[in-house]
């Protein structure tokens, strides 16, 4: 069976994370850097699953703590945007996810990634 | 500005079954500034049409391109050379846009990406409301700069109806009566006076009586005979 492949989009501040310490998570994990998550647009996460993506993470700062102060609020009304064009064709909305995370955080930002990974395999069972 | 919403994909979707290479295009006029048909929704619609086809095991090629407007033929003159390269275009321009392209170009399949609502202001980032229907006969000079054709519900102009309550019209307890809003901007201007005042019968016929609307300018006209 082929791993599952998610994508993760997260700005330079929330992910630190090298490809060793997500060597757990039995996926193959795509994660690319905006400058910040506010600059993350709804096509960039249409076009992860047009990637095959099975599932996106979308990972900004904390509330109240984004580096360019209101980035990842503007990054959480993207996903909001994602789900509902994702549920006109036919999608599961679950299959994007926020999260906010402390900047610099390694810890956090792996535990939102392992969710991910569940939500996806619920979603697929 | 005009103001268009974009269509439901399920309905995109069906316009374009048939085909296996699209162009979605944009229009860089009203519907880019009222976050419809810009650039940054022709990227998102052709990605949501590919993801689709892609799960209906149909997969969908797509050309993206905004024109900077659409209903102008000098911006259309590139629209020669994209429809060779594709079946059908879905347009995101509003029905203006739609409708000069398939006017210059018949041979063109051209779709609708988006319906086109009103005439309206942004009084607030992601918020658009009517304030004009374009009826040819503009009488807001009677009532303070307030439409109450495009802002009454009912259109009325002779005054607030029954449905009038605390300043609020009874379609929908968000939305102020429109008649109350001329009364008190009326007042503040001191010029009440003007709603004692017997207005003469509206003219609707440059409403659009008799057809569609047109207008010359002969002095910019360039085959201009008479000049």
């Amino acid at each position: 069976m082929s791993k599952m492949k998610l994508c993760v989009l997260c700005c330079h501040y929330t992910n630190e994370a090298m490809p060793e310490e997500l060597a757990d998570i039995p996926a193959k994990i795509h994660i690319k850097r905006f400058p910040c998550s506010g600059r993350i647009e709804v096509v960039d996460i249409l076009r992860a699953f047009e990637d095959d993506a099975e599932g996106v993470l979308v990972a900004g700062c904390e509330r109240n703590f984004c580096h360019n102060r209101t980035g990842s609020l503007r990054a959480a009304k993207r996903v909001e945007a994602a789900r509902e064009l994702l549920k006109e064709i036919g999608f599961n909305p679950q299959v994007v996810q926020m999260a906010f995370v402390p900047r610099l955080d390694t810890g956090a930002f792996i535990e939102e990634v392992k969710k991910l990974f569940e939500i996806i395999l619920k979603t697929k069972s | 500005m005009i103001i268009a919403e974009r269509k439901p994909i399920e309905r995109i979707l069906q316009m374009i079954e048939p085909y296996q290479k699209i162009a979605v295009l944009g229009c860089r006029g009203c519907v880019a500034i009222c976050s419809t048909g810009g650039d940054r929704e022709v990227e998102t619609l052709a990605s949501a049409l590919r993801l689709a086809r892609k799960k209906q095991g149909k997969p969908l090629e797509t050309i993206e391109e905004t024109y900077v407007r659409q209903c102008d033929p000098e911006y259309l003159k590139p629209l020669a050379e994209l429809k060779e390269k594709v079946e059908a275009v879905v347009s995101l321009a509003c029905g203006v846009g739609v409708n000069l392209c398939a006017d210059l170009y018949p041979d063109l399949k051209i779709y609708p990406g988006v319906d086109t609502t009103f005439y309206g202001a942004n009084p607030a980032l992601g918020e658009w409301e009517e304030k004009c229907r374009g009826c040819g006969d503009c009488i807001i000079d009677l009532t303070g700069g307030i439409c109450p054709i495009a802002r009454c519900a009912k259109n009325l102009l002779n005054g607030p109806c029954g449905g009038s309550q605390n300043g609020k019209c009874e379609i929908n307890p968000d939305t102020p009566c429109v008649w109350q809003e001329v009364y008190d901007r009326l007042k503040a201007r001191g010029e009440l006076d003007r709603l004692t005042k017997i207005w003469p019968a509206k003219n609707w016929i440059p409403a659009g009586y008799g057809g569609p609307r047109r207008r010359v300018r002969p002095d910019l006209q360039i085959n201009n005979k008479k000049a």
